[in-house]
């Protein structure tokens, strides 16, 4: 899959969770960053990305992500 | 030996003084004398267990070093499993098989078994809590891949065993402790200014506040029948600053310690009371602990519970609240306590506001009304709910509330006709508006920035606290965990 769609499709799927698209996608974005980003958040929104692309993450990689560009590669690689 | 008794004073300064003039040569030898006195240390406390913790330190070393080394993720993750069953099975024996005992126990005396049983007679090694879990953390850590296994058994063992934090924490992580070891500690003085005090605040907290409010407490609780309600009311009250004086005054001096050797612990409390909510409490409460179980507990239970959205989210809350209540004894006191605690986040993760940390009174001098309302608020909860924590056993902590909650709760409290309860509420006033004023700073004694004369006459007043209200206390609340 395109690395545009990639970034697009979690684009949206932040937005529909955190209600708002205050955030620019560029690959050194963390969730930091982002308002409403959080550890309550973070698992919905992962949980979402599963959906969206119809993947499955292991915990360990979810750890070891630390940008928004890890976790775009991380989806091309499953999906 | 505890940090506020002459033996500990008569320990140190030897230590010190070898520390900083003959072994300051490198690493190594820094380690070592870290090592051998903390061995020491150990064994002056107890020395029976000195073995079971130089085999735990053995065994999570070899087995940190066998999981990054196999590259293959079943055999991984059954190297894993071991450190799992034999740093769990360490404290499900010394810490929980009287409980389990005697619950198997009563379930086969409710199924009509007549088999006689004695109360298994196991001593709880001290420190067991603290060290296995850090060696948890440590080998799932080297599992995930986050950090590199220790491969020197000199540094490794003083991460395990380093002295200030043995008996009660900060339950240290590797990737804060570890690296820390690696290089010489050069020596500052600053920092061992800092670390003195931050040392001579704990002290304060714990043989001033904590020991007062215990000279209250315990009578009060050793024979609640007797007592109004109002006096129990104000009981739990002393309680809830007892707890959190001796605790986070035993942190201070860990900490403060820990600096005299060049050596920075993570911070255990954040100032708690000054929340205005309970997610916010828990973010600045036994810090050591709650990090430990957010990254460990919460985040897997989470994650596996992903689907379920916000009902995952508030079991896994209270699942990780009722271990975290669990973590301090084998008593079902400690399991209503985190189960209580792990329900009151449950309006929070409705209304979405888990993470919406507010730093009170920002900026300011003093908190707005609705500030201070939220905090009395929080800390009126927290406070009964400590009953379960201070109670022998759930029945006496209901007994206890059904007398608070009776006519005599409008009764004069008759605690307060002795001057001894007036005087320690003029000292908590004092510790709350010193732990106010320092409440955005990296510890409650963080001077630093003062005049010479406002720090050297805050030394001399928390003396002359010290020499009139000071008391001799022999133990410290955690050390039973």
């Amino acid at each position: 899959m395109e690395i545009s769609t990639i970034k697009e499709r979690i684009s949206n799927v932040l937005t529909s969770i955190l209600e708002h698209s205050n955030f620019e996608m560029h690959d050194e974005l963390t969730a930091k960053d982002v308002d409403g980003w959080d550890s309550l958040s973070h698992m919905m929104i992962i949980t979402k990305i599963e959906e969206e692309f119809g993947i499955r993450f292991k915990l360990r990689e979810l750890n070891k992500l630390k940008n928004m560009g890890a976790l775009v590669s991380l989806v091309q690689s499953k999906a | 030996m505890v940090f506020n008794s002459f033996d500990f004073l008569a320990f140190i300064i030897p230590v010190l003084l070898l520390y900083w003039l003959v072994f300051k040569k490198s690493d190594v030898s820094q380690n070592i004398l870290l090592l051998v006195s903390s061995l020491v240390f150990y064994a002056w406390a107890d020395w029976r267990f000195l073995v079971l913790l130089i085999a735990s330190t053995l065994i999570n070393y070899a087995l940190g070093i066998k999981i990054a080394q196999t590259e293959e993720d079943k055999k991984r993750s059954v190297f894993l499993y071991l450190g799992l069953i034999f740093n769990v099975g360490l404290l499900l024996y010394f810490k929980y098989a009287n409980f389990f005992y005697q619950g198997f126990y009563d379930i086969l005396q409710v199924f009509g078994s007549s088999v006689s049983h004695n109360t298994l007679q196991i001593i709880l090694p001290l420190g067991i809590s603290f060290f296995t879990f850090q060696t948890l953390g440590y080998l799932i850590d080297v599992f995930n891949e986050e950090i590199e296994p220790s491969k020197d058994l000199l540094r490794f063992s003083v991460f395990v065993t380093f002295f200030p934090k043995i008996l009660s924490g900060p339950i240290e992580r590797a990737a804060g402790l570890l690296p820390q070891l690696e290089e010489k500690r050069t020596f500052s003085y600053p920092v061992m200014v800092d670390g003195l005090r931050q040392i001579l605040w704990g002290f304060f907290a714990k043989v001033v506040i904590a020991e007062n409010c215990a000279a209250i407490v315990n009578p009060i609780f050793n024979d609640y029948q007797a007592q109004s309600g109002s006096t129990l009311l104000l009981g739990t009250f002393f309680y809830a600053i007892q707890l959190y004086a001796d605790f986070s005054g035993y942190s201070n001096m860990a900490i403060g310690v820990g600096k005299l050797f060049g050596i920075q612990l993570m911070r255990n409390f954040s100032t708690p009371f000054f929340s205005t909510n309970i997610a916010d409490f828990w973010r600045k409460w036994h810090i050591s602990l709650t990090t430990w179980m957010m990254d460990y507990v919460f985040t897997p239970l989470s994650f596996i519970l992903r689907r379920h959205q916000k009902r995952g989210l508030m079991l896994s809350i209270v699942a990780t609240f009722i271990l975290v209540g669990f973590w301090h004894g084998a008593n079902w006191t400690f399991v209503v306590y985190g189960l209580c605690h792990g329900l009151y986040f449950i309006p929070l993760v409705y209304s979405g506001k888990m993470n919406a940390s507010e730093v009170v009174a920002e900026g300011k001098v003093l908190p707005s009304f609705k500030e201070l309302g939220k905090m009395i608020l929080l800390f009126l909860l927290i406070m009964l709910t400590d009953v379960f924590f201070r109670a022998n056993n759930v029945v006496e902590a209901f007994d206890y509330f059904g007398k608070i909650f009776s006519g005599s709760l409008f009764d004069f409290p008759s605690i307060l006709m002795g001057s001894n309860s007036l005087i320690t509420l003029g000292l908590i006033s004092l510790f709350v508006a010193v732990e106010w004023i320092h409440r955005g700073k990296k510890h409650d004694f963080e001077l630093s920035t003062y005049p010479v004369w406002i720090r050297w006459s805050s030394y001399v007043f928390i003396f002359v606290l010290l020499l009139f209200f000071g008391k001799s206390a022999e133990t410290f609340i955690y050390f039973q965990f």
